[in-house]
């Protein structure tokens, strides 16, 4: 019972989050929208026993990229206190978009609504760990790669030229 | 030749009758700290240490275990005749209401603290008149004082945001305190990932006081944000990772088994702790201290509140007690961070000497952390503070490749371990 209404509640603060982050006129309240979107979404993974990806979703998520966002937004400066509209003309295609989107999750989650597991929850730090460095070591290790390779690219990219 | 005659102080003139010091007289205060023990209260506050850590010794043998407390506790409630879920209710809250009233109570010490030590650092008395002995009482009045005191939102402010940035600040603080272990078995909450539970909070703060900074509507609030956002994501990296190590040997994020991991002594008498096992553990102490006094803000990092280039920074424009919840949440911090070094360093309540076990755990947990906070207001009154570019450089550059290398290093122990020539 407690964890149904646990459930929901995180789950409406990760959508009024995110309908913030798209409503909003001042981009640094959207951002921090998003910060609260995002927590809203580790909230769920605490009520659905996934420990690890809570904590990791707070830490990457919230402590990284949502205050790396509103960094950027704020070295913007005034500017970006225009209150600009949201919208623009192709707001149906977009809307068209999220209902198909919408349908289709919706269809999903109908396939797996009776997979969920009524046990209470375990630690699973341990068993993460020992796939990822197990059964997993080869394309874990390759997603590392690419995200090297991302990281690499971006710095390439950026940087200054010197000459 | 004759070597040249060598200059000799007297010691410091004292009045014959009543042993104190006279005014007035022609030597400098560093010349009687030569010979301090010629000074009566000198001796006077050597005995008067002496006996406080007798006496906090006497009480913890009076007390015992905490825990066993805690437990005597829960069983009670369970025979008040209230249903199970209302036990665990209220459990939680007396358990909430503890932790809070820890970080509150650290406020007003570390503060009293934070100012004799400066003052002391400095050659100078510090609060002596508040509540008679050192004034004691200095933090209790400023508080009074805090909350008397106009609440200013500058006119130029986003009203919403002005009041929010306080609440997100301190919030992530007093809930990243759930799993932090203040004795053996004593904490809030028992999770299996409690590092991580810690890290992933105690990286949301940053979140207000950037917020903290935007709202003021006023350009330095605005770069002292900036900075305390630039600054804490990128010292989170190789404090994460310099305490990877110290998971290593434990095997384990749970703060409690990484205590117990630390339990025993070698050859009988040196303590099993992470910080003497060679060159990984001392370099993983050094560099989690580093970049701990980088995340709470404080000298020589404190360049998002630094007071001779950006008036006080991101907490210019707040006065009254949301001023004083940025300063709850750095002290705080500092708290958390001298706990989390005692459990992941110091044996958390692990006693020192094998023949010291009869004190309970949560008196060396919390002496630990006491003498590591002491390291913390050292630190601030010690060092100068780094520019911007040298922050960014001794972080990139300095720390996170040497905390790799010691990860690295630390992974040939557990290696060397396994195959039988580690330390036994």
């Amino acid at each position: 019972m407690i964890e149904a209404i646990a459930f929901y509640c995180m789950a409406a603060v990760a959508l009024t989050g995110a309908v913030m982050v798209v409503t909003l006129r001042n981009t640094v309240h959207s951002a921090l929208a998003l910060g609260l979107s995002l927590a809203g979404v580790a909230g769920l993974f605490a009520c659905l026993g996934a420990d690890f990806l809570f904590a990791g979703q707070l830490l990457i998520y919230v402590g990284g990229i949502a205050i790396l966002i509103i960094f950027a937004v704020m070295l913007l400066g005034r500017a970006s206190n225009l209150h600009l509209r949201q919208i623009n003309q192709q707001w149906a295609a977009a809307l068209l978009v999220c209902a198909i989107t919408g349908a289709g999750l919706w269809r999903l989650v109908g396939i797996f609504r009776h997979t969920s597991s009524s046990a209470p929850a375990t630690a699973t730090t341990r068993s993460i760990g020992l796939l990822m460095l197990g059964d997993y070591a080869l394309p874990f290790e390759l997603i590392s790669l690419v995200l090297l390779a991302a990281l690499l690219g971006a710095v390439f990219f950026s940087r200054k030229d010197i000459s | 030749m004759t070597a040249p005659e060598k200059q000799v102080f007297p010691g410091p003139v004292l009045n014959h009758h009543s042993g104190k010091l006279l005014i007035g007289t022609r030597y400098w205060p560093t010349e009687i700290w030569r010979r301090p023990w010629s000074l009566p209260r000198y001796r006077a506050g050597a005995l008067w240490l002496v006996g406080i850590i007798l006496g906090i010794a006497a009480i913890g043998f009076g007390i015992g275990e905490l825990a066993v407390w805690g437990e005597k506790i829960l069983v009670w409630l369970g025979r008040c005749g209230l249903p199970a879920p209302a036990v665990a209710w209220v459990w939680v809250l007396i358990k909430l209401c503890c932790v809070i009233g820890v970080i509150v109570a650290n406020g007003l010490w570390a503060v009293w603290w934070e100012r004799k030590i400066s003052a002391h650092i400095q050659s100078r008395m510090g609060p002596m008149y508040a509540g008679g002995f050192h004034g004691w009482a200095q933090t209790i009045f400023d508080t009074i004082k805090l909350l008397l005191k106009e609440d200013v939102t500058p006119a130029a402010a986003d009203q919403a945001m002005h009041l929010l940035a306080p609440i997100v600040a301190i919030a992530p603080c007093i809930i990243a305190f759930a799993p932090v272990l203040f004795g053996n078995e004593l904490a809030a909450a028992k999770l299996d990932m409690g590092v991580l539970y810690i890290f992933a909070f105690a990286s949301i703060s940053v979140i207000g006081v950037v917020m903290a900074g935007w709202a003021s509507g006023n350009k330095y609030s605005l770069l002292g944000g900036l900075r305390a956002a630039a600054q804490i994501v990128s010292y989170e990296l190789p404090r994460g990772f310099s305490i990877v190590p110290v998971l290593m040997f434990a095997g384990s994020l749970d703060l409690a088994v990484i205590d117990r991991a630390q339990a025993g002594y070698w050859m009988g008498c040196i303590p099993r702790w992470f910080v003497f096992y060679p060159v990984v553990g001392q370099i993983a102490f050094l560099f989690f201290l580093i970049a701990s006094v980088a995340e709470t803000n404080r000298t020589p990092f404190d360049i998002p509140e630094a007071e001779s280039e950006l008036v006080a920074g991101f907490h210019t424009e707040f006065s009254g007690m949301k001023w004083s919840m940025f300063f709850l949440m750095e002290y705080g911090y500092v708290l958390l961070s001298s706990f989390l070094l005692a459990v992941f360093f110091l044996g958390g309540g692990a006693s020192p000497l094998p023949w010291l076990v009869g004190i309970p755990s949560w008196i060396w947990m919390l002496s630990k952390a006491m003498l590591m906070m002491f390291v913390f207001l050292w630190f601030r009154w010690t060092f100068p503070r780094l520019r911007v570019d040298q922050l960014m450089d001794f972080n990139w550059k300095f720390l996170l490749p040497w905390s790799f290398a010691n990860i690295g290093l630390a992974g040939v122990l557990v290696y060397l371990h396994l195959r039988g020539w580690g330390l036994r």
